[in-house]
C-alpha cells in the first residue's frame, strides 16, 4: 500500500511572535538610500545663511557678491519672496527674515548653486548689518513687565501701531505681549480637596533643553515639473497634513503637491511640523525652475532642528493619611522660544498625566507658553508627558514619605482601573496598569532592595546604590486632534497570491511596514514575505494624519486588517461557489484556503486568483478600508475621551551614585507595559529598549546648553548621546489586557518607554543618597553639586498672566 | 576651497625634513585633529600639505638601551596592543583604552596626539609622569640633526610647542621602569571612551616600604597645557602613604590647579575632582 496521508494545514499564528523587520538587513548592509544618496537630473545644491546676532533688526543685506560667483543659480531673501506667508501653529514665523532675527536659527538668506561647497562660499560673501536688540534669554524675563516684545507690532510711517485686519497672522500684525499660548483646566473643587488633605507638598521642577538626535539629518529635495506641480522629496512625518499646507503657502491646489518620503532615517516627532529650510526650498526651485536639494549638516541639526519642550513646573499635591489623593494644582512656563511649533501645545499631553494618571479628585493645571530669543521647540516622543511625569512621579515618592506609606502601595490605592473615566473625561477601556506596578517592582525586587539602600546610604564607600519606581499613562489608540485621526488601506493580490498592502501610514523606522504585514497575513494566511508595503508616496496612498501619537499600529493596524478582511471575505465566497461548499466553513491558512475544521486544502490560493482573473467574468482581489477610531475631540475645556485606548507602563531603575564624582551608572532598568497584546514581539522589544536609552540620555547625559540664546555644545563631542558601554540591563516585560478596540488587542506604545525614566532615575538618586534633585539632567556636576548642597533648588512661584 | 598649493608625500626622513625646512608646511599624520579643526575654521592650512604617513622608520615601538622607543607615527591602537608598551609602561597603553574611539585610535597617532598639544590630550598626563622625552628632527644646512627634550617641557600653550616649524616630531622616549615603579592614570569624563577629559591625573613614583619616591604628578586639562604638579609632588615625596598623607597630597592638588569653566565642568568642580580623585589613586596606590 501506498498511501499517502491527508494533508492538513494547522492554523498558526504570526500574533506574538518575533519577526524581524522587514528593512533590517538592506539596513545593517548600508545599503538603503536616504535622502542624502538622492540625485535628481540636474539638480541644484542650497544653503541657508543663519543669523549671527540672537536678537537684532536687519539693517541690510547685501548678496550681490554672492550673486556673482560663478556656479551660484539663485540668492534670495526675504525681498526676493514678498508671497511668502507665515508657517507654525499660531502663523508667527516667517521662513525668511526681512526685518528682525529672533533668534541665532533665523534664515536670513539662501543660495542654490551647483555644488554645496559653491552654495558655502556664497553664504560667505553675504553681507548683513545689524541693529541688536536686547535679548530674551529665559521665559521668567519675558513675563517681566516691561519685557521686550518679540514680536511687537509693527509701526507705519509715522511711528504708529499700523492698523491691520482682525485675523492677520502674528508674523504680521505682531503681540502685544511674549505670551504665545495659554492653557488652563479644572476638575474637582481644589479649595476643599486642599482643606481635606493631611499632608501638601509644593516644589518646582526644571525641565531642559534636548533634541532629538536622528542620525538622518533634515533634507529636501523641492521641484517644480513643466505644469508647475510640486513634487518634494521629504523625511516628513505627516506628508499628507503638509501637502495641504505646502498648497496653501504656494496659493496652488493642494491636489498638485505631490510628496514622496525616501527612507526616513529617524523621526521621533521631529518631522511633524514645517519647517523655514522647506518653503525656502521650494522658493529656490521655483526661482532656479530646477530641482534644488538641501540637507542640513549636523552642526545645523543641532542648531536649526527642533527641540524637546523646556518647562519650568510648579507642583503643589496633596493626600489624606490613609494614602488617598486630593489634588494636584499645577502651573508652567514653557519657554516658546522665538517661534511657535507643537513643543507649545505639549500641555494637551501633560495636563491628562496630571488629571488621570491616578484618581484625583481635583487637579488645577496652567501653563503660560511664553516667546524668548531661545531655540524653539517642538514634538518629542513622549510630548510633555517625560517632563509631567518627572514632577508628578517624584510627588508620589515625597508624598508617600510623608505620610509613612510604602511608595508602592501609595501608587497601587491611586491608581486607575478598567472602567473609570477620569475628570477629564479619559475613559479607561482596557487598564493594565496595576499589573504593570506590581510587575515591575516584583520582578526588580524593589520592596527590599528599596528598603535595604535607605539602611545602606551611610556605608563606608563613595557607592551608593538607589532604586526607583515611576510609571506612566500615555495615548494608545491615537488622539483625536485633527478633524480625522484615521487611515486608509487599499490592498490587493496578484495572479500568485502575493499582497500589495497600500497605506497611508509612514514608515520613520518604528517598524510599521512589518506589523502591517503581519496583520494582514495573519488575515490572509501567508507568510510576510508574501507582502510589499508601499508607504511613501501622496499621488497613490490614501489619507493618514501622520506618525504621531503612538497611532500607527493602532490606526493603520485597524485600517490594514479592515481591507484584509474585506479581500477574505471575498476569496473565500470565490472559492466556495468555484468548489460548491458554505464559505463559513473555509479559512486561508498556508497560502491555501482550507476546511476550517479539519485544515484540509481545498484550494492553493495563487491557483484561485489566477482562475479568477482568467476566467470569463475575470476579477481581480483588491479591497480599501479607513479606519476612523471611536475617539472624540476635547471640548473648550480639554475635556474629552481622546484615545481610543490608553497605554500604561511602570518602569524601575536601578542606579549606582558615585558620591565623590557625582557619576550615576544607570545598572538596570525593569520596566511592565501594557501593550494590550504583544503582536511583534521582537519590533515590541526594539522600540522598548530604544524608549528607554532616550530616557536615559533625558535623564543622565543629554543637555543642548543654550545660554543667552547661543548653543554651546552643536556636536556629538559636546552633546552627550548615551554610548552602548552605557546601556542598562533590560528586563521587559508585557501586560496583555486585550483591548477591545486594538488590532488583535494592541495598543501604541511607541513614545511609552521614554517616559519614566527620568521619573524613576530622580527617585533612585533619593533612595540612594537621600538627595532629591528637582532639575534635569543629572550630569555628574549637577549631582554632585546636589549632594554637597552646592545647588540652588528651582522656584518658580504659582503664576499665571491677569 | 582651501589655501592648499601642495601635497607632498615623502618617502624618508630626509626627503620629509627638506619640504619643512623649505617653510610654509602643514604637517598630516592621522588627520583626526587636522581636518575636524581645519574644517571648523580652527587652523588654517600653509600651501604645502606634506602627509608623513609613508615616512620610513617613524612608525613602531622597540627597546633602545634603557628606553623605550615609540615612532611618532604609532597608532593609538598600535599602543593598546603593543607587548613592549604593556609590560614596560602599562599606565600609557591605559589611557590607550580611554581614548576615544576604534576609529579614531586607528588612525591618531602618538606623535599627533603630542603635537595637537591639547590640554585634555590623552597620552599626554601618563608620558609626563613616565619623564618621557620628545625628539626633534630638522635638517637646517644640509644635515638632518636631532635633539631631545622633555615632554614636560614641550608645551607653550593649547595648539602651542616648543618644535620649530622646520622640526619633525619623530619619537617619544620613555625610560625603562626602575623596581618598585608605580604610575596610574585617572581620566574623568561623563562616559567609558569617546570623551575629552574634563580632568585627568597622572600619578607615578618608586613605591618603597609604604612611601612613594621620585614622584611625578601631572594634571590635564586644568591649565592651558598638560601640567606638572610640584607642590603637590613636594607635599607626598618620601612621606609614608597613611591617610594624613595622602590628605596633604589631595587638598594640595586642589590648590596648586587653576582651571577654567567651560561647557564640559565649572572651575569649582575642576578642582574638587581633582581633590577627590587624586585621593582615591592614591588610597588605591598605598593599598596596592
Amino acid at each position: 500500500m501506498n498511501v499517502a496521508e491527508k494533508p492538513v494545514i494547522a492554523a498558526a499564528s504570526l500574533i506574538g511572535q518575533r519577526i524581524q523587520k522587514k528593512d533590517a538587513p538592506e539596513k545593517a548592509a548600508g545599503k538603503t538610500r536616504y535622502i542624502q544618496d538622492m540625485v535628481v537630473p540636474g539638480m541644484l545644491h542650497a544653503k541657508i545663511l543663519r543669523s549671527s546676532r540672537v536678537h537684532a533688526k536687519i539693517k541690510s543685506i547685501d548678496t550681490s557678491a554672492a550673486k556673482a560667483l560663478p556656479g551660484v543659480h539663485v540668492v534670495l531673501t526675504a525681498a526676493d519672496v514678498p508671497d511668502q506667508q507665515p508657517i507654525g501653529v499660531a502663523r508667527d514665523h516667517l521662513p525668511l527674515k526681512g526685518e528682525r532675527v529672533r533668534s541665532l536659527r533665523d534664515e536670513i538668506a539662501a543660495v542654490a548653486a551647483d555644488s554645496d561647497e559653491i552654495a558655502e562660499a556664497a553664504l560667505k560673501l553675504i553681507r548683513v548689518e545689524y541693529e541688536d536688540l536686547p535679548v530674551i534669554a529665559s521665559p521668567e524675563d519675558a513675563i517681566k513687565p516691561g519685557a521686550p516684545l518679540i514680536h511687537p507690532t509693527p509701526l507705519d510711517a509715522h511711528g504708529r501701531p499700523q492698523s491691520l485686519p482682525p485675523k492677520t497672522p502674528i508674523a504680521f500684525a505682531g503681540k502685544p505681549d511674549n505670551i504665545a499660548m495659554r492653557f488652563d483646566y479644572t476638575h474637582g473643587d481644589i479649595a476643599q480637596a486642599e482643606a481635606e488633605s493631611d499632608v501638601v507638598v509644593e516644589d518646582s521642577f526644571q525641565l531642559h533643553y534636548v533634541t532629538h538626535c536622528c542620525m538622518g539629518v533634515s533634507g529636501v529635495i523641492a521641484e517644480f515639473d513643466a505644469s508647475g506641480n510640486l513634487l518634494m522629496y521629504s523625511n516628513t512625518q505627516v506628508p499628507f497634513l503638509h501637502k495641504r499646507e505646502f498648497a496653501e503657502y504656494l496659493n496652488i491646489d493642494p491636489s498638485r503637491v505631490r510628496i514622496i518620503q525616501p527612507p526616513i532615517g529617524g523621526g521621533f516627532g521631529s518631522k511633524l511640523d514645517i519647517y523655514p529650510f522647506e518653503v525656502i526650498c521650494i522658493f529656490l526651485a521655483r526661482a532656479a525652475k530646477r530641482p534644488v536639494k538641501m540637507v542640513f549638516t549636523r552642526e545645523e541639526e543641532f542648531l536649526a532642528s527642533p527641540t524637546r519642550q523646556p518647562v519650568l513646573l510648579t507642583l503643589r499635591s496633596g493626600c489624606r493619611k490613609d494614602g488617598t489623593l486630593t489634588f494636584r494644582q499645577v502651573h508652567t512656563l514653557h519657554d516658546n522660544g522665538a517661534y511657535t511649533s507643537w513643543g507649545a501645545t505639549t500641555p494637551f499631553v501633560m495636563m491628562q498625566t496630571f488629571s488621570s494618571l491616578y484618581r484625583v479628585p481635583a487637579c488645577d493645571y496652567h501653563t503660560t507658553v511664553v516667546y524668548t530669543n531661545n531655540p524653539y521647540a517642538g514634538s518629542f516622543r513622549g510630548y510633555g508627558n517625560l517632563q509631567a511625569t518627572f514632577a508628578i512621579e517624584q510627588h508620589m515618592d515625597m508624598l508617600a514619605e510623608k505620610i509613612g506609606m510604602d511608595p508602592l502601595d501609595f501608587r497601587l490605592k491611586n491608581a486607575q482601573d478598567a472602567g473609570e473615566v477620569t475628570g477629564q473625561g479619559m475613559t479607561f477601556k482596557s487598564c493594565g496598569f496595576k499589573e504593570c506596578i506590581t510587575t515591575a517592582a516584583e520582578r526588580s525586587d524593589y520592596r527590599k532592595k528599596h528598603a535595604d539602600n535607605i539602611a545602606n546610604r551611610n556605608a563606608r564607600g563613595p557607592v551608593k546604590r538607589g532604586i526607583g519606581i515611576a510609571s506612566m499613562l500615555h495615548v494608545g489608540g491615537g488622539a483625536k486632534i485633527y478633524p480625522s485621526d484615521g487611515c486608509g488601506t487599499i490592498l490587493k493580490l496578484d495572479d500568485f497570491a502575493n499582497v500589495t498592502l497600500i497605506t497611508g501610514a509612514s514608515e520613520i523606522g518604528q517598524g510599521s511596514e512589518t506589523v502591517l504585514s503581519q496583520l494582514v497575513c495573519e488575515e490572509l494566511g501567508l507568510p510576510i514575505s508574501a507582502v510589499t508595503v508601499v508607504n511613501n508616496d501622496t499621488a497613490i496612498t490614501p489619507w493618514d494624519v501622520g506618525v504621531h501619537a503612538s497611532r500607527t499600529t493602532f490606526i493603520a493596524g485597524n485600517s490594514a486588517i479592515g481591507a484584509a478582511r474585506k479581500a477574505k471575505a471575498k476569496i473565500l465566497a470565490a472559492a466556495a461557489k468555484k468548489h460548491d461548499c458554505d464559505e463559513a466553513a473555509l479559512d486561508l491558512r498556508g497560502g491555501f484556503v482550507v476546511v476550517a475544521e479539519t485544515g484540509e486544502p481545498v484550494v492553493e490560493l495563487a491557483r484561485l486568483m489566477r482562475n479568477l482573473h482568467f476566467s470569463d467574468k475575470a476579477e481581480l482581489v483588491m479591497t480599501t478600508f479607513y479606519y476612523e477610531p471611536p475617539s472624540v475631540h476635547q471640548d473648550k475645556a480639554f475635556k474629552g475621551d481622546v484615545s481610543a485606548a490608553y497605554a500604561w507602563a511602570a518602569q524601575v531603575v536601578e542606579v549606582e551614585v558615585d558620591t565623590e564624582t557625582g557619576i550615576v551608572k544607570m545598572t538596570k532598568v525593569t520596566g511592565t507595559h501594557d501593550v494590550g497584546r504583544v503582536l511583534n514581539r521582537l519590533g515590541l522589544e526594539g522600540q522598548i529598549e530604544g524608549g528607554v536609552v532616550m530616557g536615559q540620555g533625558y535623564a543622565l547625559t543629554e543637555n543642548l546648553i543654550v545660554e543667552n540664546g547661543v548653543t554651546r555644545n552643536p556636536n556629538f563631542r559636546d552633546y552627550k548621546l548615551v554610548t552602548a558601554p552605557e546601556i542598562p540591563e533590560m528586563d521587559i516585560t508585557f501586560v496583555e489586557s486585550m483591548d477591545g478596540e486594538g488590532p488583535q488587542g494592541a495598543k501604541g506604545v511607541g513614545e511609552a518607554p521614554a517616559i519614566c525614566i527620568a521619573a524613576a532615575a530622580a527617585n533612585a538618586i533619593h533612595n540612594a543618597t537621600g538627595v532629591r534633585i528637582f532639575g534635569l539632567p543629572f550630569t555628574p556636576e549637577a549631582v554632585y553639586r546636589a549632594l554637597r548642597g552646592k545647588s540652588d533648588k528651582p522656584h518658580w512661584p504659582a503664576w499665571k498672566p491677569e | 576651497m582651501t589655501a592648499i598649493e601642495r601635497y607632498a608625500a615623502p618617502q624618508s626622513l630626509d626627503e620629509a625634513l627638506g619640504i619643512l625646512q623649505q617653510g610654509e608646511v602643514t604637517i598630516l599624520a592621522g588627520g583626526t585633529d587636522l581636518m575636524p579643526q581645519t574644517k571648523a575654521g580652527r587652523i588654517a592650512f600653509k600651501p604645502t600639505l606634506m602627509n608623513i604617513g609613508r615616512v620610513a622608520g617613524l612608525k613602531g615601538v622597540s627597546l633602545d638601551g634603557a628606553y623605550l622607543r615609540i615612532g611618532a607615527l604609532t597608532t593609538i591602537s598600535e599602543l593598546l596592543r603593543d607587548p613592549l608598551v604593556v609590560q614596560h609602561a602599562p599606565v600609557l597603553a591605559e589611557a590607550c583604552d580611554q581614548f576615544a574611539s576604534d576609529q579614531i585610535r586607528n588612525a591618531g597617532t602618538l606623535g599627533g596626539n603630542i603635537n595637537n598639544a591639547s590640554p585634555a590630550g590623552d597620552t599626554l598626563v601618563p608620558l609626563i609622569v613616565l619623564d618621557a622625552e620628545v625628539e626633534l628632527a630638522s635638517k637646517p644646512n644640509g644635515s638632518v640633526t636631532t635633539r631631545r627634550l622633555p615632554l614636560a617641557e614641550f608645551f607653550t600653550g593649547p595648539g602651542r610647542t616648543k618644535r620649530a616649524a622646520n622640526e619633525l616630531l619623530t619619537a617619544v622616549r620613555v625610560p625603562l621602569p626602575q623596581p618598585g615603579h608605580v604610575a596610574r592614570f585617572y581620566k574623568f569624563g561623563t562616559r567609558p571612551a569617546l570623551d575629552i577629559s574634563t580632568i585627568s591625573i597622572g600619578i607615578a613614583g618608586i613605591k618603597r616600604d609604604g612611601a612613594l619616591t621620585d614622584i611625578r604628578v601631572a594634571f590635564g586639562a586644568v591649565a592651558p597645557t598638560p601640567v606638572r604638579a610640584p607642590r603637590t609632588e613636594a607635599a607626598l615625596e618620601g612621606r609614608p602613604l597613611d591617610a594624613e598623607a595622602i590628605a596633604a597630597g589631595a587638598d594640595t592638588a586642589r590648590d596648586e590647579v587653576s582651571p577654567i569653566d567651560d561647557v564640559r565642568a565649572t572651575a569649582w568642580y575642576r578642582k574638587e575632582l581633582i581633590h577627590n580623585m587624586t585621593k582615591r589613586m592614591l588610597d588605591h596606590v598605598a593599598q596596592a
